[in-house]
């Protein structure tokens, strides 16, 4: 009898939880702008979900704006191309590991709870130069 | 010789305008934070940029970070930055002793949170649960999911799509005021609401 609130909290919990691991969401985009996943090529409108390993490209008036689940920001300029390669996050602990390949362009990042929880637990790479960020803000610009 | 010169010439133009750059600013609370240059064209490297407010050109070994100075930041670098993302806000709601009942104050508090949410675009809701140390864990797991699965009914009776929220409940693992085993205490009856 006592188990019984338990259990059906937890259906609750999974009902809520979402179907894919959702990584961040776009907030915001302009001009030319999209996710490609895999094969699909998919629209950057507000609201849709990220997935680890999908790609921000953007057109020469293209822009994103993006939050992920550890509280990271990106904004991304023109002309660009930008991998999240990896990305893994525990909320109950707070902790994980985050890799953003930048193969062109443009990109604004504010760092979140995974920068924070190890020595270079997020990283960027660029084609010449892979980067251990240490909870910060900045910019890379990968020019084509 | 011509074939060396254009060669030469070849490798100058691609270094002039394929240089990767890192401008490094102090975040929004005002500190400064660093970057690491762990590897430069696949070898380890240990340098640090740790000076704010300043531009590295990336691919060097050794990189030299210059002060932005007067000029500051080129335009479309300053327009990258105003299209970052508002920062995530965070909202606690309170409950009564053993309840999914809001105190009377934290009633007042879901139209802020509402309204929040309705000004962000693409908004995304983390809603977590709480409780105090009375009754067994087991129990203050189940009830803090009931909570923060109470605040998200709410929402959805405001409207609210179910797909832009989740919850999970913490039970009584995270307390905000360390108690001893079962005492009643206000301040970790909880429920913190993350708005991204």
């Amino acid at each position: 009898m006592l188990r019984l609130p338990l259990g059906l909290g937890l259906i609750a919990l999974l009902a809520a939880a979402p179907a894919e691991a959702e990584i961040a969401r776009i907030k915001q985009s302009s001009g030319t702008a999209s996710i490609e996943r895999s094969s699909q090529r998919l629209k950057a409108s507000p609201g849709l979900q990220l997935l680890a390993g999908d790609k921000l490209v953007t057109g020469k008036d293209g822009r994103i704006s993006l939050s992920f689940i550890d509280n990271t920001r990106f904004a991304v300029g023109p002309n660009s191309r930008i991998s999240v390669s990896q990305f893994q996050y525990d909320r109950t602990r707070q902790k994980g590991t985050f890799v953003t390949q930048v193969d062109r362009g443009s990109l604004a990042v504010v760092s979140g709870k995974i920068a924070k929880s190890g020595p270079d637990a997020m990283k960027v790479r660029t084609p010449n130069t892979l980067l251990g960020v240490r909870g910060t803000k900045f910019i890379v610009d990968v020019p084509k | 010789m011509i074939r060396a010169g254009l060669a030469a010439t070849a490798v100058l133009l691609l270094g002039g305008c394929a240089t990767s750059s890192l401008v490094l600013l102090p975040d929004d609370e005002g500190r400064q934070g660093s970057v690491a240059v762990l590897e430069v064209a696949g070898q380890p490297t240990g340098a640090v940029i740790a000076s704010g407010n300043s531009r590295t050109a990336l691919g060097d070994r050794t990189p030299v970070a210059k002060p932005l100075g007067g000029k500051g930041l080129k335009k479309q670098e300053a327009a990258l930055l105003t299209g970052l993302p508002p920062p995530a806000r965070s909202f606690l709601l309170y409950f009564e002793q053993g309840t999914v009942t809001l105190t009377p104050q934290s009633v007042a508090v879901l139209n802020a949170l509402k309204a929040e949410i309705a000004v962000r675009s693409g908004p995304e809701v983390e809603v977590i649960g709480h409780t105090d140390t009375i009754g067994s864990g087991e129990d203050n797991d189940g009830l803090s999911m009931r909570r923060a699965g109470e605040v998200m009914n709410w929402l959805a009776s405001q409207g609210l799509d179910r797909s832009i929220m989740s919850a999970v409940g913490r039970g009584e693992r995270e307390l905000k005021e360390p108690t001893a085993d079962n005492v009643a205490s206000a301040a970790n009856r909880r429920a913190e609401v993350i708005v991204r």
